[in-house]
C-alpha cells in the first residue's frame, strides 16, 4: 500500500520537473477554445461583443501584424478592434466606451526580435464583468501562442475560423486528420516558444467605473476547454508507462518484491492527481468568471478529477496493447482527436449539427461532458447522477484490469 | 546462496541458455563469464524472476523463484546490464524510490540511503537530476540502486560495460565489499581481466551453455600449462591437420582456410619448428600471435574463438 504512494509521490516529481508538457497539455485547449470563440462566435447571435481600442506606439511591421491578428481574428465577431491614439482612447476608456485598450509600447519589434521581455498593456473596464476577462485572456494567448501560431499554422486556423466548408455541416475526415498532425507538430514546436514566455501581457483595471451584469456565452466554453484539456493530459501521460519501459525502470519493479498492481495503482492516482489539480484551477476560474453557483463546484470537480482518470486509463490500455512507444503514442493520437471533435471538446456540442452532437455524447468525454453540464447547471437529479457515477467507476475498474493483465503479461519485460 | 539446476530459457527457435547449473555460495562472488549473447543476461533474468525459464529450478536464499516469487525477491538486489533510473530525479530520490520499493521506510531508509551514497562517491552532488550525472556516475548510481535494501544476494550484469577507470576500480570495491559482508554475489562479465581479479569461483558460457566450472586455479590446470598459438594465413585445413598431427604434443584446437589455433607447452621455443612445417608445405603464413595460459587461452582452447570476437 505504501509503494502505491511512493509510486505516486515519484511521478508527480517527475511531472513537476517538466512544466513545458503540463504548459501545452492546458495552454493548447485554451487556445484552441479562444479560436473556436471566435470561429463560432459570429453564427450565435448573441454573442456579446469586445470593443477593444489599440493604441501602436511602436508602429512597426510587427506591431502592426499583432493588431492585424487582432482584427482579423475579430472577423469572428468577438473582438472589435479599433486603431487610436494613446491619450484619445485613454479618454474614451475613461467614458467607459471600451471593453478594453491595448497599448503596444514603442520598441516592441525590437525587443520580440531581439528575443527581450516585453510587456504589452490592457487597459481593461470594470463595468463589464466577463467581456474585460476574455479580451485579458484571448490577448495573453495571441500574445503567448497565436503570434507565434500565425507564422506556422495561419492556413489551418483561417481553416478553423471559417468554419466547415459550404454545403458541409462537419470538417470532413481527412481536414480534421491534416489538422490533428498539424496540431501534434505545433504542439512541440511551441514547446519552444512557451518558456520563457517572450511577450507579457500587463492588466490593470480603469478604476472609476461602476459593476454591470452581462449574459455569457462563455459558460459553453467551460466543459469543451476543460474536456479539452483531460484528452490532452490523459493522452500525454499514458505515455508515461512508455518511458517507464524505455528506460528500464519498470523492469526493476519487476524483480523488486512489490506487486506491478501496486505500481499501477500508484501511477493512475499520481495521474488522477494532475488531473485533480488542473480540474480544481479550471473550475475555480471558470466559476468565479462565469458567476456560478459555487454549491456544485465539489461534486463538478469530482466528476471531472474521475472522467480524467477515465480517459487517462483508457488512453493507457491502448499504450499497452501498441507494438512501440511510437505506434502508442500514433495510436493514443489518432483516437484522441476525433473523440475530441466529435465529443464537445473542441467545438461545442451547441454548435454541432444535431445527429452529430447525438453520436457524439456517445462517446466517453462527449458522456462524461455532458453529466459535467448537468451538474454544474443543477440539471441532473440524484438518481441519474448516481448511476452516471456508477458507470464512470465501472468502466475505470474494467480498463484498470485490462492495464493490469497486459503489463504483467510481457508490456513489462520489455 | 543461488541455486540453479537445469535452467533453460528459449526465444522462439533460439536457445539462449541452455542446461545451465550451477550454485553460488554465501560471502564468495561467482563469475558468470562468456562473449555477447552468451546468455549472461537471460541467466540473470531467470534468476531474478524478469523472465519465465522454459524449464529448470532457480532458488535465492533457499526460495523457489516460480513459486515463491515476492519472497525469493526480497532480499535480492539486481543490477541491470542497461541503466535503470529516473533521469528528471535526483540520486537521492532515485534511491528513496528503490529503498521503498524493498520496504525500508523512515529514518532506517534515509540512513541507508546516505550511505549507499557515500560508498558510491555521490554524496556531494545527490540533490542534482541524474540527467546531469556522467556515465560513470550513472553506473555506480544503478549499482547503488541495487544495493540500498542491504540484499544478501545480489545480480550484477556487467556492472563496468563502459565506465571511466576511476569509476571502475570503485565499483569493484563495492563489489568486493558486498561479498565480503557476506552476501552472495553473482557476477557477469565478457572482461577476463575483471573476472580472473574478482570472483572466487567462475563458470564459463557460451552460445547457452557451461562449458567450464571451477576456481581460478582449477580452470587454469585444465589448461595443463599449454600456451595457446594462433596463426593467421592461408590454409588447406586438412593438410594442416595432417602435417602438424605429426608433432608431438600439440593439439590442435581449431584449423580453418585462414586461422589455426594449436595448445602446446611451451609455444615460443616450438615456434620455428612449426611454422616450417607450415611452410614447407607451401602456405603462406601473415601473423602469429601466443597466449600464455588464461582464462583467455582457457576459452580458446574451449570454443576455438576469442572471447572478444
Ligand atoms: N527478448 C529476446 N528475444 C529474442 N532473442 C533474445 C532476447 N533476448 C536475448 N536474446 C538472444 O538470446 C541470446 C542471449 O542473449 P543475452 O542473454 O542477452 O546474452 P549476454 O547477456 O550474454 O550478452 C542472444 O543470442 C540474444 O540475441
Ligand atoms: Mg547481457
Amino acid at each position: 500500500m505504501r509503494f502505491v504512494w511512493t509510486t505516486a509521490l515519484k511521478d508527480w516529481r517527475r511531472h513537476r520537473r517538466n512544466p513545458i508538457e503540463a504548459a501545452i497539455w492546458i495552454g493548447i485547449p485554451l487556445l484552441v477554445g479562444f479560436l473556436i470563440a471566435l470561429a463560432f462566435g459570429g453564427q450565435g447571435g448573441h454573442t456579446p461583443q469586445a470593443h477593444v481600442l489599440v493604441a501602436d506606439e511602436d508602429n512597426s511591421f510587427l506591431s502592426q501584424l499583432l493588431v492585424g491578428a487582432l482584427s482579423q481574428e475579430a472577423a469572428g465577431g468577438f473582438i472589435r478592434a479599433e486603431e487610436v491614439e494613446q491619450d484619445v482612447g485613454r479618454l474614451r476608456m475613461d467614458k467607459g466606451d471600451a471593453t478594453a485598450m491595448l497599448v503596444i509600447p514603442e520598441g516592441f519589434s525590437q525587443a520580440v526580435l531581439l528575443e527581450e521581455p516585453v510587456a504589452l498593456q490592457l487597459l481593461t473596464n470594470p463595468s463589464q464583468r466577463i467581456l474585460p476577462g476574455m479580451v485579458e485572456e484571448s490577448l495573453s494567448i495571441l500574445a503567448d501562442g497565436t503570434f507565434y501560431l500565425h507564422r506556422l499554422m495561419g492556413e489551418d486556423l483561417r481553416t478553423i475560423a471559417q468554419g466547415p466548408p459550404p454545403g458541409a455541416t462537419v470538417f470532413g475526415d481527412a481536414a480534421v486528420a491534416a489538422l490533428s498532425v498539424r496540431v501534434n507538430q505545433l504542439t512541440q514546436r511551441l514547446g519552444e516558444y512557451l518558456s520563457p514566455p517572450l511577450i507579457q501581457l500587463e492588466t490593470s483595471i480603469d478604476e472609476d467605473q461602476e459593476e454591470d451584469d452581462e449574459i455569457t456565452f462563455g459558460f459553453l466554453l467551460l466543459p469543451t476547454i476543460l474536456f479539452m484539456a483531460l484528452l490532452f493530459i490523459a493522452q500525454g501521460l499514458s505515455e508515461d508507462i512508455w518511458q517507464e519501459r524505455t528506460r528500464k525502470t519498470l523492469r526493476r519493479v519487476v524483480v523488486s518484491p512489490q506487486h506491478i498492481l501496486a505500481f499501477l495503482v500508484g501511477k493512475i492516482m499520481s495521474g488522477a492527481g494532475i488531473v485533480f489539480a488542473v480540474c480544481l484551477v479550471a473550475l475555480c476560474v471558470g466559476y468565479a468568471y462565469l458567476s456560478l453557483s459555487v454549491t456544485t463546484l465539489p461534486l463538478a470537480l469530482v466528476w471531472a478529477t474521475l472522467s480524467g482518470a477515465m480517459l487517462m486509463t483508457g488512453m493507457l490500455t491502448i499504450q499497452l496493447f501498441a507494438t512501440s512507444q511510437r505506434a502508442g503514442n500514433i495510436l493514443t493520437m489518432a483516437i484522441m482527436f476525433p473523440l475530441m471533435m466529435v465529443g464537445g471538446s473542441f467545438f461545442p456540442f451547441e454548435a454541432m449539427p444535431k445527429w452529430m452532437a447525438a453520436i457524439g455524447t456517445k462517446t466517453p468525454n462527449g458522456w462524461a461532458l455532458q453529466h459535467f453540464k448537468g451538474i454544474v447547471l443543477q440539471q441532473t437529479d440524484p438518481g441519474s447522477l448516481g448511476l452516471a457515477f456508477l458507470g464512470l467507476l465501472g468502466v475505470s475498474t474494467v480498463l484498470f484490469l485490462v492495464c493490469a493483465w497486459r503489463l504483467r503479461r510481457g508490456f513489462a519485460q520489455g | 546462496m543461488i541455486e540453479v539446476e537445469g535452467l533453460r530459457k528459449q526465444y522462439g527457435d533460439l536457445v539462449a541458455v541452455d542446461d545451465v547449473s550451477f550454485t553460488a555460495e554465501p560471502g564468495a562472488i561467482f563469475g558468470l563469464l562468456g562473449p555477447n549473447g552468451a546468455g549472461k543476461s537471460t541467466t540473470i533474468g531467470c534468476i531474478s524472476g524478469l523472465l519465465k525459464p522454459g524449464a529448470g529450478r532457480v532458488r535465492v536464499l533457499g526460495h523457489d523463484v516460480m513459486t515463491e516469487g515476492p519472497l525469493s525477491r526480497r532480499k535480492l538486489g539486481v543490477v541491470p546490464q542497461e541503466l535503470a533510473l529516473y533521469e528528471d530525479l535526483s540520486a537521492r530520490e532515485n534511491l528513496a524510490y528503490w529503498g521503498s520499493a524493498y520496504g525500508l521506510r523512515g529514518s532506517h531508509l534515509k540512513k541507508r540511503v546516505n550511505s549507499v551514497l557515500e560508498l558510491s562517491g555521490l554524496i556531494d552532488r545527490a540533490k542534482e537530476p541524474v540527467k546531469k550525472y556522467s556515465g560513470g556516475m550513472k553506473r555506480r548510481l544503478n549499482f547503488a540502486c541495487g544495493i540500498v535494501h542491504e540484499p544478501e544476494a545480489l545480480l550484477l550484469d556487467e556492472p563496468t560495460v563502459g565506465v571511466d577507470p576511476q569509476s571502475r576500480v570503485r565499483l569493484l570495491d563495492l563489489v568486493r565489499e558486498q561479498s565480503k559482508n557476506g552476501a552472495t554475489v553473482l557476477y557477469t562479465t565478457h572482461y577476463m581481466e575483471e573476472a580472473e581479479h574478482l570472483c572466487d569461483r567462475l563458470a564459463i558460457i557460451d552460445h547457452g551453455k557451461i562449458i567450464a566450472e571451477g576456481t581460478l586455479p582449477e580452470l587454469r590446470a585444465m589448461l595443463g600449462e599449454r600456451d595457446i598459438l594462433r596463426i593467421m594465413g592461408k590454409f588447406d585445413p586438412n593438410i594442416v591437420f595432417e602435417t602438424l598431427s605429426q608433432l608431438e604434443d600439440i593439439e590442435i584446437v581449431q584449423a580453418d582456410e585462414e586461422t589455426i589455433t594449436l595448445a602446446t607447452p611451451q609455444a615460443s621455443t616450438r615456434l620455428s619448428d612449426i611454422l616450417m612445417e607450415i611452410s614447407e608445405e607451401g602456405f603462406e603464413v601473415r601473423e602469429t600471435t601466443l597466449t600464455q595460459p588464461s582464462l583467455e587461452s582457457l576459452f580458446i582452447k574451449l570454443t576455438g574463438k576469442e572471447l572478444r570476437e
